[in-house]
């Protein structure tokens, strides 16, 4: 399965805001997208709570996992959505 | 969870017209509590203006950026039985939080946690005493 493993660039990390366009982003490409941090059980990238419950802060390697049409470029969409700092 | 949630920041019958009156309530106990200091109340309404904290289950969590009118990390928990329109999400219930630094990210994740359980959930939504509140933050 095509996989994407980058760092949160965010400041404040995953949370609120940078959660929020994260998934908005998601849920827009279409493509179901996992979202995991390393010994968790991987969540939904359209899931709000799923991607709260990971806990990730700035510099947190987060795993992006997908599969079928179009999964190399929903994960390059979002993988690049997660290196910039979200909260600018 | 516990130790940043104050019993007094627990008020679980109240009644408010908007988003708006719901966020100063939030930031109003807050206040009362010694987490923050006054201003921080119009850095939670900006925040919220900003993009909505709405994040599922009926559940807000109304908060401002600025670490700056913080005194002590706190979570408050404010319930609206009669629920409130939320830029078209219905929200019965507000968590609002005051932190330092990463803290909140923590704290996000444990409340996400329980969120995710059906069950937990609707125990939280449906609280009529303080003590159920506590039990299903701890």
């Amino acid at each position: 399965m095509p996989e994407r493993t980058v760092a949160v660039a965010s400041r404040t990390g995953l949370h609120a805001r940078p959660a929020k366009l994260f998934v908005q982003e998601a849920a827009r490409l279409g493509v179901p997208v996992q979202i995991r941090v390393d010994g968790r059980r991987p969540v939904p990238a359209t899931s709000m709570l799923g991607v709260l419950s990971l806990g990730a802060v700035q510099g947190t390697m987060v795993t992006l996992s997908a599969e079928g049409d179009g999964a190399a470029e929903a994960l390059d969409a979002l993988a690049a959505l997660l290196s910039r700092d979200l909260d600018e | 969870m516990l130790d940043v949630l104050d019993r007094r920041a627990v008020l679980l019958h109240e009644r408010a017209a908007d988003r708006e009156e719901a966020i100063r309530r939030c930031g109003r106990v807050l206040v009362e509590t010694g987490a923050v200091a006054e201003p921080y109340i119009q850095a939670m309404l900006e925040r919220e203006r900003s993009i909505s904290t709405y994040v599922g289950e009926g559940v807000a969590i109304p908060h401002g950026v600025s670490r700056e009118h913080v005194l002590r990390d706190a979570i408050c928990v404010v319930r609206f039985p009669e629920g409130l329109d939320w830029d078209g999400e219905r929200v019965t219930v507000c968590v609002g939080i005051a932190a330092r630094g990463d803290g909140h990210v923590a704290l996000l994740a444990q409340l996400a946690e329980i969120l995710l359980d059906p069950e937990r959930a609707r125990a939280l939504r449906e609280a009529t005493d303080v003590d159920t509140v506590i039990k299903e933050l701890t």
